[in-house]
């Protein structure tokens, strides 16, 4: 053996000197993306006004040159946009990179076991009730009949399709997908119904099914976030037992992971996670699909690296996505993730089969 | 009363404005000459004025409405909002306005919060309205109208279903700007030519009428049943051959309705329609229609005045006329 | 470890059932399994495909339990045992596994140390020893830095040993081991085997096809056949032809090596080297 072979240290993983470099960059890029997001809007409000007013409202310090109409812009609808972009996006890179792990598919996001299906049902549902029943839905708690019955629909469906997936041996992952498929396949069929019925009030739904941070406040960041927050928490602690996955649930038994107990765990905890960010924004696409792919590409599949990357940059993208949706004409935040999205995971595609060949 | 209310209205409206105690450039001075005599209203200005402002109002929303005082800047949500302000002579004091509305032509200057049907928030706010009018049955959407009330701002909903809705409206708006006695002079206008023209119609057969408002690959969309369009219609002097409660007709029912007049307001769109002659043809090409009773008689009427006639303002009235004219051409010679 | 439990067998079965759940009811695929293995023993197990060698050692690896009997593990009945030590204490081999892709072959048996995972964060000294030395006994230093998706099948079989290797486990259970290896391979494996039995002192239960393999480097051999295990062998023979011939199923010769050794062939009816018969 050359003495250069021995010198060279073995690599067991990530180490934290490359993993802060890595979530460093990501909060650098964060930060730029999330100013520019609260400093540019369809207004005149512009960077210095922007600064000027946060730095008021946190510091106290400067005098008040602007108009009130500047602050409400700046406080009360960029800056609880931008937070909940962030939030929504690292909720749902954080999810898909779980649930890749879980199900070991590559086709996975944090859709694919019936929240978006469950929260589109909830939350059509909230939107034409007025229509049905004169009954006065306005704020239930500050947060809204739609947010409320979205969270319920998306959890809701996730116990049905583990309901339905489990059988004596366990949940297999192929039943937790092909139920997946089948309860949102269903549930969609449901929400269309709703959306032929809706007359006039089909310009809501649709809204609401593209996605959208436009009704980001920050009451509803106040009840989302520490859920969302908090499931990150627990998440990242099990690095270990997602790692153990990637070589397949057989060798994961034999090093440990209680297998039925991890699959409850992370499938509850990136569904909360999920059903929350639906909550606030609609069914936002692509990020949660792509956001883990690249990063895999790009660092390597190692967990305790790959969630909290996913984390940062999901925020960082859904917060891009959202300025330029804001800029070009107020179009949904969907749309934008997906002319993003779509080209990445094509290019992801090609690039997959020239390399490996498969 | 219609025939002499246009020369009593302009001292009216002086009266208001002298006795308004608002300092605002926009409600105006004294007319020249100095105050009107107290023979020119009932209520002479021995009286101090009782002040309009703050007044609460219950929108169509049944919503209830605090003005603090007589807003000056005033952001609309839909173009028949626009007009109706406009129509009260209150047009300077838009601030913000849709970037569909064209009438009138002066609108167009001022800056959209609107862009393609979709409510910029930040335009809203950065606008400063101390009222914005919304468009009520989700046009704007109830979620946008929550987020800008949160925010502090004042947010009166119209939703006019008839024309008397239309006449509420537009006294509703008119007390909102303290412009009372314009609103009257309006809808006193409006109700003068709707006599006028139901008058004219009066004794007609009313014809079977489908108004087209929309038609792609064997779908129709019309007057829904019970709806705006319906009514104007009807007081048009037409029997109206109505869809379902959202205005869609399937093909089967319109064939066994058999409908005596077809009015093309597609034809306001789409200038491949605007011919008489083209609109005829291309309407009995379609699979089923050449044998309706109109499309035989050459009852294919091309209509142009689409926009006034399901707009919900000011101008209905003209939307009104020209559908008696198009639906009962001999009675207006 | 206590007294008792350093007298202990490594393995213990004691009239052990076990089945799986099928359509048609319960299916028992082992039926009154005794056995034992002592510490350090290099055992084989062989039998015909389906007779329950998988079954077996998914009952010594805790990740099936028997519908009837006990198994222990070190003196301790299974049940005794948690995840977490059930895992540092016994490393499996399966037959084929699929490595994740984007790692370098020392990330995949670092792998193998989540059981002892302690930091929150990173592996500890203790850890990269354990690779270190896993990598080594395995023979695969020379390839702790290459990318996993390059690995021929010699490499990955070798990575394998190195991850089961990198738990520090006291057994080792090996699911055919030598099947997707050529000759040169093969004998590589077993050497290896007898190696850490004596480095590591590990105890290695490996189900092999090569009766004959089998038959070299084990101390001993076990059969499994008509859902019991026996001892394959009887006297001095590691392997008695005739219990072979009965759990196979086809007629066994046996011939003699030039030092002496019995090996065993199927019986065919034509030598490779007999022309045909013109």
């Amino acid at each position: 053996m050359s003495a250069t072979q021995v010198a060279r240290p073995l690599l067991l993983g990530p180490t934290l000197g490359r993993t802060s470099l890595v979530l460093v960059s990501g909060l650098g890029l964060l930060a730029a993306v999330s100013l520019a997001a609260v400093a540019f809007g369809t207004t005149g409000v512009g960077p210095g006004d922007a600064a000027a007013i946060i730095g008021h409202r946190l510091l106290g310090v400067g005098t008040v040159t602007w108009p009130a109409s500047s602050e409400t812009i700046v406080w009360e609808l960029r800056l609880p946009r931008v937070a909940a972009g962030m939030i929504v996006g690292a909720g749902l890179a954080c999810a898909g990179a779980v649930f890749q792990a879980l199900l070991r598919n590559p086709l996975a996001d944090p859709y694919i076991i019936g929240t978006a299906a469950g929260a589109s049902l909830g939350a059509v549902s909230a939107l034409l009730l007025p229509a049905i029943l004169p009954v006065a839905v306005g704020a239930w708690l500050g947060i809204g009949l739609v947010q409320l019955l979205a969270f319920a629909g998306g959890l809701g469906a996730v116990v049905v399709v583990f309901g339905v997936a489990r059988g004596h041996a366990g949940t297999p992952v192929i039943a937790l997908l092909l139920a997946g498929y089948a309860v949102s396949s269903l549930l969609a069929a449901c929400v269309a119904l709703m959306m032929f019925l809706s007359g006039d009030r089909l310009g809501a739904v649709v809204s609401w099914l593209l996605g959208s941070l436009g009704g980001a406040s920050w009451t509803r960041l106040a009840l989302a976030a520490p859920l969302i927050v908090g499931s990150f928490g627990i998440l990242l602690l099990r690095w270990r037992k997602l790692n153990a996955l990637l070589l397949g649930e057989q060798q994961a038994a034999h090093l440990g992971v209680d297998l039925e107990r991890e699959k409850r765990l992370l499938t509850a905890l990136a569904a909360l996670a999920t059903s929350a960010g639906v909550a606030i924004s609609g069914t936002i696409g692509f990020v949660g699909l792509v956001v883990p792919h690249l990063l895999r590409l790009a660092f390597g599949p190692d967990h305790r690296l790959l969630l909290p990357a996913a984390m940062v940059y999901g925020a960082a993208l859904l917060v891009l996505a959202d300025l330029g949706a804001r800029l070009a004409g107020g179009i949904p935040v969907g749309v934008v993730t997906a002319l993003i999205g779509a080209p990445f995971f094509l290019w992801l595609l090609r690039r997959s089969l020239v390399v490996h060949g498969r | 009363m219609a025939l002499h209310r246009p020369r009593l209205a302009p001292l009216l409206v002086a009266l208001c404005l002298a006795i308004t105690a608002c300092g605002s450039p926009a409600t105006g001075t004294d007319p020249p000459g100095g105050p009107p005599t107290p023979t020119a209203t009932p209520t002479a200005a021995t009286d101090p004025p009782a002040p309009i402002f703050p007044l609460t109002l219950t929108d169509d929303a049944g919503r209830e409405v605090t003005l603090a005082a007589e807003p000056q800047r005033i952001v609309s949500l839909a173009p028949s909002n626009t007009e109706i302000v406009c129509a009260l002579g209150a047009c300077d004091r838009l601030v913000g306005v849709t970037d569909f509305d064209d009438h009138p032509p002066e609108v167009t200057e001022i800056e959209p919060v609107v862009i393609a049907a979709s409510v910029d928030v930040e335009r809203v706010v950065a606008a400063e309205p101390d009222l914005v009018i919304a468009a009520g049955n989700e046009q704007t959407p109830t979620s946008v109208i929550e987020q800008i009330e949160d925010l502090g701002l004042l947010v009166l909903v119209l939703y006019p279903e008839t024309l008397e809705g239309v006449y509420a409206d537009i006294e509703l708006v008119g007390r909102a700007l303290g412009r009372p006695e314009a609103a009257n002079e309006v809808v006193g206008d409006m109700e003068a030519r709707v006599d006028a023209v139901l008058e004219a119609v009066e004794g007609a057969d009313p014809p079977l009428t489908l108004y087209e408002v929309f038609h792609s690959e064997g779908t129709t969309y019309t007057a829904g049943e019970g709806s705006f369009l319906a009514s104007i219609l009807e007081l048009a002097g037409a029997e109206p051959l109505t869809g379902d409660a959202q205005g869609l007709l399937g093909a089967e029912d319109l064939v066994a309705a058999d409908p005596e007049l077809i009015l093309l307001g597609t034809a306001s769109y789409d200038p491949a329609l605007a011919d008489p002659d083209t609109a005829r043809s291309t309407v009995a090409g379609r699979t089923g229609w050449s044998e309706l009773r109109a499309v035989r008689d050459g009852r294919v009427v091309p209509y142009l005045e689409d926009i006034v006639t399901t707009r919900p303002g000011p101008r209905i009235v003209e939307g009104l006329e020209a559908l008696a004219r198009a639906i009962h051409p001999d009675r207006f010679e | 470890m206590a007294a008792e439990a350093r007298d202990a067998p490594a393995i213990r079965l004691t009239d052990v059932a076990a089945g799986y759940r099928g359509s048609a009811g319960d299916r028992s695929v082992l039926d009154g399994v005794d056995l034992e293995v002592r510490g350090g023993e290099l055992v084989a197990v062989l039998g015909a495909n389906g007779s329950g060698k998988t079954t077996l050692l998914r009952l010594l690896a805790g990740v099936l339990a028997p519908s009837r009997g006990t198994v222990e593990l070190y003196g301790r009945p299974l049940g005794a045992w948690t995840r977490g030590e059930l895992a540092r204490s016994v490393a499996v081999l399966p037959q084929s596994m699929e490595l994740p892709d984007g790692f370098r072959v020392s990330e995949v048996v670092a792998l193998g140390r989540i059981p002892h995972g302690r930091r929150w964060f990173g592996a500890d000294i203790e850890d990269a020893r354990a690779v270190a030395d896993a990598l080594r006994d395995a023979g695969a230093e020379d390839l702790a830095h290459r990318p996993v998706g390059e690995l021929s099948g010699g490499e990955r079989q070798r990575v394998l040993v190195a991850l089961a290797l990198a738990q520090e486990p006291q057994l080792l259970l090996l699911d055919e081991p030598t099947l997707h290896l050529d000759l040169a391979h093969q004998i590589a494996l077993v050497r290896l085997l007898e190696r850490l039995r004596r480095s590591r002192r590990v105890t290695v239960v490996a189900v092999l096809h090569d009766l004959n393999l089998a038959a070299v480097f084990a101390d001993r051999a076990l059969l499994v056949h008509d859902a019991r295990v026996v001892p394959a062998g009887r006297d001095d023979l590691a392997i008695d032809p005739l219990l072979a011939r009965r759990a196979f199923g086809v007629a066994i010769e046996e011939a003699l090596t030039a030092d002496g050794r019995v090996v065993l062939t199927p019986a065919v009816t034509r030598p490779m080297n007999e022309p045909p018969a013109s």
